[in-house]
């Protein structure tokens, strides 16, 4: 893997005998690694996707130094984050619900993202970090997952699929990438759900939250969580999760986008916005807000005569 | 975060590793196995830096299995040790070390005999009686130079352990909650719920 | 260009032939012979063991090994040259393991190796692997045995039974003949020893039987095993012959009866 990552770097010796073979017109150098599982047949002939790495002497602190806005308020590059993105597996499929807003700073960017990637009909990637990033190398994934549908004749597990994002971006380690993703679907194994992130982690689990507001969203979807929720409970509990999220962290907010992937593929059930929500609830029902849920409730616990007075 | 204890006794070694997998003040994760069955007598635990631990272990998984497809005999805990060893020290020379650190416990089946080796990152390796990585061996290692016996039989490794784990839980604020707990002798691997 | 050894051994001939890959071919029909047979829940390969001098360890001499737990792989040509490519495929089913957290499927695995193979044609200097194999095994979550071929040029296909090496035209019209399709076990083996049998004249020390009954269950027949089924098919050898006999004699003595009748009633 580390041989991986100094392959696109542009420095170093792997660089310059690079460049020195461009100069050649020597591009022959075409190892059994092609052959195999780590790329399939001639994939990696050109080197996987041309990444530009900043051309300074250490790309890693250049970027650190001009996209941390916690350390340096005026950095010059704002990355977008802050985000809530959670998945569940439950009896009916797997549900997955994102919230829509990107800030870059303090500064909302956009009302109206898409965080969920639609990788291919079965499966679903969610975006938390940094937006460019998940959704490059997720389409990026999307492609590898239909070669190696079209090389094996069948469709890539879940596991797989997820094992070669976390590949990927453990081969950027420390340069700069910021993701933290779940990849959702179904396969012959049924549901799963992996979690992967740009430390090169990767977790199979039943329920992930990731984000800013994921610690809202987990307070209401641990507490809600069966196996056996029934389709609708379980969109409804995965709607109010994000709602909570969307409602407490500024960085989250203005609508959810709901998506169910079952046995035949993922369905988008739906967009929702998180201030109807507040007031109204989906289709126009209960209204998940606190203050609309307790309305006209009291925890003022007067003696009898007090209240018959007051009234 | 990780904590990770082994402990040999007559004829066996216990390896045991808390089963979180935290991100931030987050669980992401409360049943990850970080201890990987090698071979049919050996076992890895590892903890370290997230994404470096799963990727340093599933290589060293896939390669003591070529080795034991390639060759007649399987690879005994000492070689297997050193091999490991070396991958971390070459590691640690490269341009980007993997930071992980390792508790090795395996059965020797040609000499009947359980052997542990304690591993760091920078690829100092010791064989010992007894191991621990993590905030774990601040309160684990005093109490097992007072209480380990390496004549123990299994049910006395399995009760010291549990001394090591309520110390643990008793004093440190971090506390994992539980543990996977894995024994290796001359019948092979095993999971044993503590 | 100072770079000339970099240049493909493996060209064409003017009418279209490569000559080096048609050699390669040459040294697998040189080398000894080795069958599979596929079954209705298995599968098996027989291969012919040369001699071993007297001196010589025999458990040093593999030509049947495992790719990985649930796979299995016999050779026919340059030894030297299998386990090359042998150790290739090792790496591969571990690779494949550790990238896709799945074991390779037979196919997965007889492409790579053929892709190999290929490769050695249309590079530059290297020569073309001297080998024929034939793969077999089951694929991970599937009870359906599998048996696959490869050659030098890096063709590869599936067969119900094949034949590679030294006379392997004739057993494969053997194994034409004789093939059904939902074999039992005990009827795969024996088909498979009575197809080597057509070229191994010495019998059951010179063969070499592996079973694979379903993923990662494989056993290795031993001497008096495969003793015990070439006496068997030998007995049934004789049997056929002695009807074959007593038939021939049963019409000849017919004859000779409806002639005497004949005669007699000619009086």
């Amino acid at each position: 893997m580390h041989a991986f990552a100094e392959r696109f770097s542009t420095n170093g010796a792997a660089a310059e005998l690079r460049r020195a073979k461009e100069i050649l017109g020597e591009d022959d150098d075409v190892s059994d690694v092609m052959w195999g599982s780590s790329g399939g047949f001639g994939s990696l002939v050109n080197g996987v996707p041309k990444f530009a790495v900043p051309s300074v002497p250490d790309p890693t602190s250049f970027l650190r130094m001009h996209t941390d806005d916690h350390a340096d308020p005026s950095c010059r590059i704002k990355i977008k984050h802050g985000t809530t993105t959670l998945a569940f597996r439950f009896k009916g499929g797997v549900i997955v619900a994102v919230d829509s807003r990107a800030t870059a700073g303090s500064y909302v960017a956009s009302g109206t993202v898409k965080k969920v990637i639609e990788i291919n009909p079965y499966l679903l990637g969610t975006m938390a970090g940094g937006a460019a990033d998940c959704q490059y190398w997720e389409t990026y994934l999307g492609i590898q997952c239909r070669l190696h549908e079209l090389r094996n004749r069948e469709r890539i597990s879940v596991a797989a699929a997820s094992k070669y994002l976390s590949n990927l971006v453990y081969s950027y380690k420390g340069m700069g990438l910021s993701m933290g993703t779940m990849i959702c679907g179904w396969d012959k194994t049924g549901p799963a759900i992996f979690y992967v992130d740009s430390d090169g982690t990767r977790l199979k689990g039943d329920l992930f939250s990731v984000g800013s507001g994921s610690t809202f969203a987990y307070g209401v979807l641990d507490q809600g969580y069966r196996w056996d929720l029934t389709d609708e409970e379980a969109q409804e509990l995965g709607r109010r999760s994000i709602y909570a999220a969307g409602h407490r962290d500024a960085f989250s907010g203005n609508t959810i986008n709901l998506y169910h992937v079952k046995e035949d593929g993922w369905k988008f059930i739906g967009n929702y916005d998180i201030s109807e929500m507040h007031y109204n609830g989906p289709g126009g029902a209960d209204g998940y807000g606190y203050d609309v849920r307790v309305q006209g409730r009291t925890s003022a616990n007067p003696p009898p005569e007090a209240a018959a007075a007051q009234a | 975060m990780d904590v990770s204890f082994a402990i040999t006794g007559k004829g066996y070694v216990i390896v045991a590793a808390d089963t979180t997998a935290a991100r931030s003040i987050v669980k992401m994760k409360t049943d990850e196995d970080k201890i990987k069955v090698l071979s049919p007598h050996l076992l890895m635990a590892y903890s370290g830096e997230p994404g470096d631990t799963v990727q340093f272990a599933e290589f060293v998984e896939r390669n003591i299995r070529l080795y034991h497809i390639r060759n007649p005999h399987g690879l005994r805990p000492q070689s297997a040790a050193s091999w490991i060893r070396r991958t971390l020290a070459d590691s640690l020379r490269s341009r980007r070390p993997y930071s992980v650190n390792l508790l090795l416990g395996g059965y020797d089946t040609s000499e009947h005999a359980p052997h542990l080796y304690w591993m760091d990152y920078l690829g100092t390796m010791v064989e010992v009686p007894f191991a621990a990585h993590g905030y774990g061996a601040y309160f684990a290692l005093g109490l097992l130079d007072r209480y380990h016996d390496p004549e123990g039989s299994l049910e006395d490794g399995l009760a010291t352990l549990r001394r090591c784990i309520d110390e643990v839980a008793k004093r440190l604020v971090v506390a994992p909650g539980q543990y996977k707990v894995k024994v290796v002798d001359k019948d092979g691997v095993r999971e044993i719920a503590l | 260009m100072s770079r000339s050894y970099d240049r493909a051994l493996t060209v064409f001939s003017p009418d279209g032939h490569l000559f080096q890959v048609e050699y390669a071919l040459e040294a697998v029909r040189k080398g000894t012979c080795a069958v599979g047979v596929r079954g209705k829940d298995v599968v098996v390969l027989g291969v012919e063991k040369k001699s071993v001098l007297q001196l010589q360890d025999p458990r040093t001499v593999r030509k049947v090994v495992m790719l990985d737990d649930h796979i299995c792989l016999a050779f026919a040509g340059l030894t030297a040259d299998g386990r090359i490519l042998i150790d290739k495929a090792r790496m591969e089913c571990q690779s494949h393991r550790l990238t896709v957290e799945d074991p390779v499927t037979v196919e997965y695995i007889t492409r790579h190796i053929a892709g190999i193979q290929q490769k050695y044609t249309q590079s530059g200097g290297v020569r073309p692997f001297g080998i024929s194999t034939l793969i077999v095994g089951f694929d991970p979550h599937d009870t359906r045995p599998r048996l696959y071929q490869t050659e030098p040029s890096g063709i590869y296909s599936a067969w119900k039974a094949n034949a590679i090496g030294r006379s392997s035209k004739t057993v494969r019209e053997f194994l034409e003949k004789n093939h059904k399709d939902d074999m039992s076990r005990d009827d795969t083996i024996k088909l498979t020893v009575k197809s080597l049998l057509e070229v191994v004249q010495t019998g059951a020390k010179n063969i070499e039987i592996s079973v694979m009954e379903s993923y990662g269950k494989i056993t290795s027949l031993d001497l008096s095993q495969i003793e015990a089924i070439v006496a068997e098919i030998e007995r049934e050898k004789e049997a056929e012959a002695e009807r074959k006999r007593s038939r021939l004699a049963a019409t000849a003595a017919g004859q000779a009866a409806m002639f005497a009748a004949g005669e007699s009633s000619a009086q």
